[in-house]
């Protein structure tokens, strides 16, 4: 079936909130899977993916615990991108406008692609970013320029052992500012893939023209966490909708 | 920032008087006052669709005697081709019901992109009539439905088919044939998202054009099927509706708690609108920097009379409204008197309108104010019309992570004060909590520790939350000082939302409405009426706190006056005179 990208956030939201999120938290949440889904990323495979611990475990935020003039090291225990992403991108920002380049690395964090969506929301902000994690035997590297609305996707093989669930992100004025003061730290091995500028408008093309394809039992799933978000009609209840 | 918007208006040269402060616009109750205008979106609509001459056919019209059946109204507007689809159906009376919960109704209809071919219309035909539990795709812009008037349509058609027009003072009594319960857009069950509409359909780019759109056309629906029904029982002696009376029936419109979400929800949409607003009755007040003319104020003052006439026409059984519509005409009748025994003075005088508005807002309802204000506005369409074009603004809310957490906290007082200053250690300030109903999501009013439901609350009580993160921080400030607002949220996440909120909305003038909307006496009907001013409604009929009826279109042009000389001035309908038949 096919939905619209309005209802889909709402449903999302809705969602969320189901699971314990809070208002800015959810609302975070459902943009990052919509631009996923939106943009080709497969958003729906990832939020399937962390659907059962997030159902299953009360919402777990990030914990700062090491930060210097340049850097910061968040601990996500465990936790989802949905869920700490946000905090993260926000604190290196506030450090970046108050300076030059700043690294933060987040350790112990699930579904990582979903920092995309925050980089991207990020950069209007007239900020540039580089991000990468590993992915099975190879490194993801994202690089955002400032006001930019598409990354720039990357897949190396690796030359040093990046740690299974962190991810690194870095932020400047601009994407050679970071390059430069990050050199040693952006080193990777070989191009595998890229995932072009060009599929991802297409796809976003296509899900603002035809609407978004869904599966119905995600969307089933869904409507079921979003009931839980929903009371009870009565009588009484009737009243107070003006009856 | 109202500034940037002064070349919205087609004359940059005009002048703007400071704009009325956030306090006094954002009240609650002022809101709650608010009357259409120039801005208005159906207004802007009919000024396109007649200045445009957007062609409408009906390629179907397959109706039985009774009036059922299906109906196809193909649109060619300035930019694209447009199918408007209904379906009429039999319901019984019984199963009439206003409510969203309602699940059968008179009238079904989809705004459709393009032409329908046969397997669309099958489609169509398989859902629309079901609304909410049905489902569209994109092609479809708008979804919406309709019940008849059970007082008026059979007595019309009556009326007609014997060969006589409907006494006006009955059509006056009601305003319309048809109500409308819902008009769906921006991509819910299926249908296109906003983004599709306003980057491809610049016809209906402009907040909720596509929706007024399907009244509309509800309208010219409605007194089309009076005609043919009427010709239908008695073929030789039925005349068809006179104009005049056309042009004076409206569409019903019943609205209820669900609009009122939306904005608490939009506040960046919610001041994007009021700033507008603002802006053309800024603009206008200036534009009396050095008098007025003998011809303008000869307008205005008989704008005032049919408002007067107007308001008289109003029958609502809500003792609120019925004073204050009793006590708007009391005070127009003194504005009357003024202008004539003062005309002559008042072209001479440097900002008359500014004496004008200072003097009501001293001295009369805030209801005449606001109805002056509109009038003033309407005045002026050359400096005003163009700021049709910006009422819409992309909405995003950030954190500003960078700012110390002692700024954050100045910003709080000084633009939140509204927030601090409610005591919400007494009960009533918290004395009730809005909702989701299992009943298709719509919003309700509960009252706390009365009704169930309490632990889902819908967070709309921005003041309570302003309050609670104000105290949060503050409290952080003192353990740690020089800190930031992204410090602040990772060791408080669940602010996250509230504190983005703040800091986007400290950068608008207007936006956040100005009211405890937890408190136990809450009044969301004027939440109601400020979104449904912006729409251009008339004639609000509180039923209650909670819901209001109204009328849409009435006294607008019809689609036969498309292309021709138009004085756009249909705002406050009254009765049609001397009518013929």
């Amino acid at each position: 079936m096919k939905v619209s990208k309005n209802e889909l956030l709402a449903s999302l939201k809705k969602a969320f909130e189901a699971l314990g999120f809070q208002p800015g938290d959810y609302y975070d949440a459902a943009d990052m899977v919509v631009w996923l889904e939106t943009h080709g990323f497969y958003g729906f495979d990832r939020l399937l993916a962390v659907l059962t611990y997030l159902n299953t475990t009360a919402p777990v935020h990030a914990d700062l615990v090491q930060e210097d003039t340049h850097n910061f090291v968040l601990d996500g225990k465990g936790t989802s991108v949905l869920l700490c992403g946000s905090e993260a991108v926000d604190l290196i920002r506030s450090k970046v406008m108050k300076g030059s380049c700043a690294g933060l690395e987040l350790i112990n964090c699930y579904n990582r692609t979903f920092i995309v969506q925050r980089l991207i929301k990020a950069a209007q902000r007239n900020l540039a970013f580089i991000a990468y994690w590993r992915q099975l035997d190879y490194c993801v590297k994202v690089s955002v320029k400032p006001g930019a609305y598409l990354p720039e996707y990357q897949t190396f093989t690796m030359l040093q052992v990046v740690d299974l669930q962190s991810l690194r992100i870095f932020c400047g004025k601009n994407l050679d500012a970071i390059e430069e003061q990050y050199v040693t730290e952006l080193e990777f091995g070989t191009l595998v893939d890229t995932f072009s500028e060009t599929e991802m408008a297409n796809s976003y093309r296509n899900s603002v023209e035809d609407g978004i394809e869904i599966d119905e039992t995600l969307w089933k799933t869904l409507d079921t966490l979003v009931a839980r978000v929903l009371v009870e009609s009565t009588d009484d209840s009737r009243a107070g909708a003006g009856d | 920032m109202h500034n940037s918007f002064q070349q919205a208006g087609n004359h940059s040269n005009a002048k703007a008087l400071p704009m009325r402060p956030a306090n006094k616009v954002m009240q609650l109750s002022r809101l709650g006052s608010l009357h259409q205008s120039r801005l208005s979106f159906m207004r802007t609509l009919v000024r396109r669709m007649v200045a445009e001459n957007w062609q409408i056919s009906s390629p179907v019209f397959d109706l039985d005697e009774h009036g059922y059946g299906t109906v196809v109204y193909q649109i060619e507007a300035k930019y694209g081709t447009f199918s408007y689809v209904l379906f009429s159906h039999y319901l019984d009376p019984e199963r009439r019901n206003d409510r969203v919960i309602a699940d059968q109704w008179d009238l079904t209809m989809a705004l459709c992109e393009g032409t329908v071919d046969t397997k669309q219309l099958d489609f169509l035909r398989n859902n629309v009539p079901k609304q909410e539990a049905g489902r569209v795709d994109s092609r479809v812009l708008v979804l919406s439905r309709a019940n008849r008037s059970a007082r008026l349509f059979e007595y019309v058609v009556n009326e007609l088919a014997q060969g006589s027009q409907p006494d006006i003072d009955m059509i006056a009594d009601v305003g319309y044939l048809y109500r409308t319960t819902a008009a769906y857009g921006s991509g819910k069950l299926g249908m296109a998202d906003w983004e599709k509409v306003w980057t491809k359909h610049r016809d209906f780019a402009r907040p909720f054009a596509a929706e007024m759109f399907t009244c509309y056309m509800l309208r010219h629906f409605s007194t089309q099927q009076a005609d043919y029904l009427a010709s239908q029982r008695s073929p030789t002696q039925a005349v068809a509706l006179h104009e005049d009376i056309k042009r004076y029936i409206g569409i019903g419109n019943s609205t209820g708690l669900g609009m009122a979400p939306f904005l608490i929800n939009h506040p960046l949409l919610i001041n994007q609108w009021i700033e507008m607003r603002e802006t053309a009755l800024a603009t206008v007040v200036a534009a009396s920097e050095s008098g007025i003319d003998q011809e303008m104020l000869s307008r205005f003052d008989i704008s005032v009379q049919r408002v007067i006439q107007h308001l008289s026409e109003i029958i609502t059984a809500d003792e609120r409204q019925s004073k204050a519509n009793i006590q708007v005409g009391e005070e127009l009748q003194l504005l009357h008197a003024w202008l004539h025994e003062q005309g002559e003075v008042l072209v001479k005088n440097h900002y008359v309108w500014a004496s004008l508005t200072h003097y009501a807002e001293q001295n009369w309802l805030t209801e005449t104010q606001e109805v002056i204000n509109t009038l003033l506005i309407e005045l002026y369409p050359e400096l005003v019309d163009g700021f049709e074009e910006h009422m819409w603004v992309e909405e995003s809310y950030q954190v500003t992570p960078e700012m110390s957490v002692a700024e954050m906290l100045e910003v709080i007082e000084q633009k939140y004060d509204w927030a601090l200053a409610i005591d919400f250690s007494k009960y009533e300030s918290m004395g009730a909590f809005w909702y989701r109903s299992q009943e298709k999501m719509e919003p309700r009013l509960g009252q706390t520790n009365i009704d169930m439901g309490m632990e889902k609350e819908m967070p709309l009580g921005i003041g309570r939350r302003v309050r609670e993160c104000y105290d949060q921080m503050y409290g952080y400030n003192q353990t740690c000082p020089n800190q930031d607002v992204a410090h602040f949220v990772v060791q408080n996440p669940t602010f996250s939302g509230i504190v983005a909120r703040i800091q986007t909305m400290a950068q608008s003038q207007y936006g956040d409405i100005r009211e405890n909307l937890v408190h136990s006496d809450v009044l969301p009907i004027h939440l109601l009426r400020c979104k449904l001013s912006f729409f251009g409604v008339s004639k609000f009929d509180p039923r209650s706190r909670l819901w209001v009826r109204n009328t849409m279109f009435q006294g607008a042009p019809l689609i036969s006056d498309f292309g021709k000389v138009f004085a756009d001035d249909w705002q406050f309908p009254v009765k049609p005179t001397a009518i013929s038949e």
